[in-house]
């Protein structure tokens, strides 16, 4: 009785937080129609300002808890004026987009501005926290625990009051039954909305507060990958549409989370693989099998048929024009970039160019799922670990030749892809984004750590191939093998373009716009989503062997799953619908963080900034996407071809469509 | 004439309310039937079990004396088409896409390992195929366009000429006119016409335009509240008493 009640009081300050941001996410995802991502990140950043508040004179920790309650909705008004309410209501992905941006913006922007985040513990809402109030069956009731329990209820005490209004309750709960009914009954909308986002981000504000200092730990974004699952599995399971079943899902995962970690002997072969992966294997099941969840993106609104959906705006179709000149130019351009950079460019420059160039080829997997079959893939980056840790293992303990692993590496990763597809295909849209984050954060905590994989913190070295065809490029290693990854970059980016341009890119296209109308003229949607999952997942598989092998060593820490998002976002944002687009990305991020890299120490340089400088730099445009969802590469390059056209038109009409005809 | 579709017996429930409700009936090989019937009798939800889109509550279905395989797109490859009462067109893809779509599906000439092989681009006969559609649906003049930039006559002539292209043994057409001024349902009235001069294709119309079931249809069944309640030639089933007074029920 006694150890099960020390459980049972261990799991309060989790509970807690989870049932608080789970309510949060189905608020505003009912209410908004965005699932707000970045609600941990939100989280984190609150638990920054309040231990910021505290080392900066703010004695008490509960004063801070107080100021962070009223900063909160402040930030969460903002974001949706500033983000949110700029997007058209039915622009589901583009709403994700952002969501997803703000999500990897936010923490790296806290990480810039609150550079030395203390490294201890922030200290607790009352001095006394820590003292027993009382015991049960001998075990110590602290005061933080009621604090903790007592701050949840008053604040879901507090929502439902609020939710009881006439004045504000009332309008929300419309908008979360049924967004049309609201719509039409002429409450201004815009203002609910506006409201929702500051409840939400209050309610992750005060959750992040309450997991933080309940569960004793220093801050860390890392910590808030198991509150990111467990409300996202309480949201699910609450069928992102009851709120009281998300709140008390939240407090049962969470206590369920702590009577596991309890009981499960932490000596069992169990224990370091089963607990940690438990809320995710119970995410994934909900995903899959959860009934609502399923047809999610089909109706969520009992009102919606009232009207018909509004049209999806076209996307301009790409001038002739653009095509032609990018044909002509390509080739000049790759071979001066190739050897201008074998003759002038310093070798660290030149390792960050390969970089770049394996980038590319990972930036090229996301060209192929997102671009192409609209499917927001979070697990590329897990992929194309899997690929570097299997041609790493396969080079260093089996002796493979080098580039022999890598293809066997692509070949594993494309099996993996296979294991992410098959869901996929019951799923469309963000359950599919849910779920590779969930396969992403799995790979994260429970694969690539064990040691088969990483050899434990040490690593696996990966050696660089030194010879192709009977070409020895050993004396010239940094030159050789950045002329080979891009070759290869070449190749892989050659296979994209024809998915792109064939008939595969024909039929995605109709089945990302109409499915019914796509397979009842007989496309195989199943089929092709399996094989462009697949695909996709090697070629990132490809890339990420290619990374490891710039980088000569692969270790748990070179396939962090936030980059996954990360990497998104960039290519989203830059162009997920052609090759240059992803190719001008991975080229972007490599070289923005070594030259981020390269600004002395004096100027307030250092590495981690650098990475999340380039990331804040280059993701930012997310919020452009919803007027440019073609990428901002493209839209330049589409203006450009306008002016051009334009300037050649006026002067010398004939000459111009006796091209276009031929 | 052979039959071609069988319906035997088919029922749909959502929850405890019948949406069609053991309808049995049959379209012989080159037949146009006309389907008629007041809002909310069933048809669109037949259509969609025909089509494959929706599970049988009950009773079975079979073309061409065999069963049916599960998935649209299979039953699609079969030879069956189908165009919807809501345009479902592809945004983001020209007219004539539209139609390469469909038929390189139909043909099994689609999908990555063939992009990846080099046999990506259409072939001629392909593109030759699909223009000669597009001249019998009237939209030779905007086959570059995007679909869904079009006028609504226009776009429910594309989606015919999805349909047609491949040269499907069965068209399902759902209120192709619905929304439709007098002329443009004529054209595409024609459009059917012809189509099944030239493939000797089997037509089964929903329609709530009888100009153009009169027009196209050489037998009419009348469906009312999941079931059908008469069937025959076009005069019969419009005199007939029960349609009458189904109608006569509504509109009071
Ligand atoms: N997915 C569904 N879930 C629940 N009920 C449905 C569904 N689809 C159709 N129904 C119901 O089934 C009945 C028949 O609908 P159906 O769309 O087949 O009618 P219809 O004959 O096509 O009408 P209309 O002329 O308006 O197109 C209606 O009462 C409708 O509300
Ligand atoms: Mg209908």
């Amino acid at each position: 009785m006694g150890v099960f009640f020390g459980y049972v009081l261990a799991s309060i300050p989790y509970g807690c937080a989870f049932s608080l941001v789970a309510v949060g996410l189905v608020l505003t995802y009912r209410a908004t129609g965005v699932f707000n991502f970045a609600f941990a990140a939100e989280a984190y950043a609150a638990t920054v300002v309040y231990s910021e508040l505290i080392s900066h004179g703010v004695q008490r920790g509960w004063a801070a808890a107080i100021v962070v309650c009223v900063i909160a909705p402040v930030f969460g008004a903002l974001l949706d004026f500033g983000l949110f309410s700029r997007i058209a209501p039915g622009n589901r992905t583009a709403k994700t987009i952002m969501a997803l941006g703000l999500t990897v913006i936010l923490p790296q922007i806290v990480e810039t501005a609150v550079p030395s985040n203390p490294p201890v513990p922030p200290a607790p809402f009352f001095s006394t926290s820590f003292i027993p109030v009382w015991r049960i069956g001998g075990d110590p009731v602290f005061g933080s625990a009621i604090c903790e329990v007592a701050g949840t209820i008053l604040v879901l005490i507090g929502l439902v009051l609020l939710l009881r209004t006439r004045r504000f309750g009332l309008p929300i709960r419309a908008a979360v039954e049924s967004p049309k009914l609201l719509e039409l009954s002429g409450v201004d909308a815009r203002w609910v909305l506006r409201f929702a986002w500051m409840i939400s981000t209050a309610l992750a504000a005060v959750a992040g507060v309450l997991y933080q200092v309940g569960s004793g730990a220093t801050v860390d974004p890392q910590n808030y990958d198991l509150l990111l699952v467990v409300s996202i599995a309480a949201a699910a399971l609450a069928g992102l549409r009851n709120l009281p079943i998300a709140a008390l899902g939240g407090v049962l995962l969470g206590l369920a989370e702590g009577l596991v970690q309890g009981y499960v002997p932490s000596s069992s072969i169990w224990y370091p693989a089963l607990v940690p992966s438990l809320p995710f294997l119970f995410l994934l099941v909900l995903l899959i099998f959860h009934p609502t969840l399923r047809h999610l993106e089909d109706t969520i609104d009992p009102m919606a048929s009232i009207e018909p959906p509004p049209p999806v705006p076209a996307v301009a179709m790409r001038p002739p024009i653009v095509d032609r000149t990018i044909r002509r130019m390509r080739w000049p351009f790759l071979g001066v970039v190739v050897f201008g950079v074998i003759l002038f460019v310093p070798a660290d420059w030149t390792e960050a160019l390969t970089e770049g160039a394996a980038l590319s080829i990972v930036f090229l997997s996301i060209t192929l799922l997102t671009g192409l079959a609209g499917q927001l893939s979070l697990a590329q980056w897990m992929f194309a670990g899997i690929g570097a840790f299997t041609t790493a293992q396969l080079a260093e303990n089996r002796h493979w030749p080098i580039l022999l692993a890598a293809l066997a590496g692509a070949l594993v990763a494309g099996v993996a892809g296979l294991v992410a597809a098959l869901p996929a295909l019951r799923l469309r849209g963000l359950p599919v984004a849910l779920l590779t984050l969930c396969l992403a954060l799995l790979g994260d905590d429970l694969l690539f750590p064990t040691s088969w994989v990483s050899n434990g913190t040490s690593g696996v070295p990966v050696p660089r191939p030194s010879s192709i065809f009977g070409i020895d490029f050993s004396s010239v290693d940094s030159e050789g093998f950045f002329v080979l990854t891009v070759v290869v970059m070449i190749a892989v980016a050659g296979i994209v373009h024809l998915l792109l341009r064939g008939t595969t890119g024909r039929a995605l296209t109709a089945v990302h716009a109409s499915p019914i109308g796509a397979s009842s003229s007989g496309v195989q949607i199943r089929r092709m989503t399996i094989l462009v999952f697949m695909l996709s997942a090697s070629i990132a598989g490809l890339g990420g062997a290619f990374y490891a092998m710039n980088q000569q060593t692969v270790s748990q820490d070179s396939f962090v799953y936030y980059f996954g998002p990360i990497y998104l976002v960039v290519v989203v944002t830059i162009g997920a619908t052609t090759v240059e687009g992803a190719i001008t990305a991975g080229m972007a991020f490599a070289l923005i963080n070594n030259a981020l890299m390269n600004v002395p120490q004096s100027v307030g340089g250092t590495q981690l900034h650098s990475t999340a400088l380039t990331v804040i730099l280059l993701s930012l445009g997310a919020f452009t996407y919803a007027k440019h969802p073609e990428g901002i590469v493209e839209y330049a390059k589409r203006r450009l071809a306008k002016t051009v056209f334009r300037a050649v038109e006026h002067n010398d009409h004939p000459l111009v469509s006796a091209e276009d005809s031929a | 004439m052979k039959r071609l579709l069988e319906v035997r017996d088919v029922s749909r429930h959502f929850g405890g309310n019948a949406a069609v409700d053991h309808v049995s009936l049959d379209v012989f090989d080159g037949e146009a039937v006309g389907l008629i019937g007041s809002n909310g009798a069933g048809k669109t939800t037949l259509f969609r079990m025909i089509a494959g889109e929706l599970a049988l509550s009950g009773g079975r279905i079979e073309f061409d004396a065999t069963s049916l395989p599960h998935r649209p797109d299979q039953r699609a490859r079969l030879g069956i088409a189908r165009t919807f009462q809501i345009v479902q067109l592809f945004g983001g893809l020209s007219v004539l896409d539209h139609l390469l779509v469909a038929l390189q599906a139909h043909e099994g000439r689609q999908g990555p390992m063939r992009d990846v092989l080099w046999k990506g681009s259409s072939t001629p006969e392909e593109e030759q195929r699909c223009l000669e559609t597009l001249r019998l649906c009237g939209l030779s003049d905007v086959a570059d366009a995007p679909a869904t930039a079009l006028g609504l006559g226009e776009r429910r002539a594309v989606e015919l000429a999805r349909a047609l292209v491949v040269r499907p043994r069965l068209l399902l057409a759902d209120e192709p006119s619905s929304g439709l001024d007098a002329h443009e349902a004529a054209r595409l009235a024609r459009v059917i016409a012809l189509a099944r001069r030239e493939t000797g294709l089997a037509v089964l119309l929903v329609e709530h335009d009888l100009h153009m079931v009169e027009a196209i249809a050489e037998r009419v069944i009348a469906m009312d509240a999941g079931r059908v309640i008469a069937q025959g030639t076009f005069d019969a089933v419009l005199h007939d008493e029960s349609v009458i007074a189904s109608w006569l029920g509504r509109s009071a």
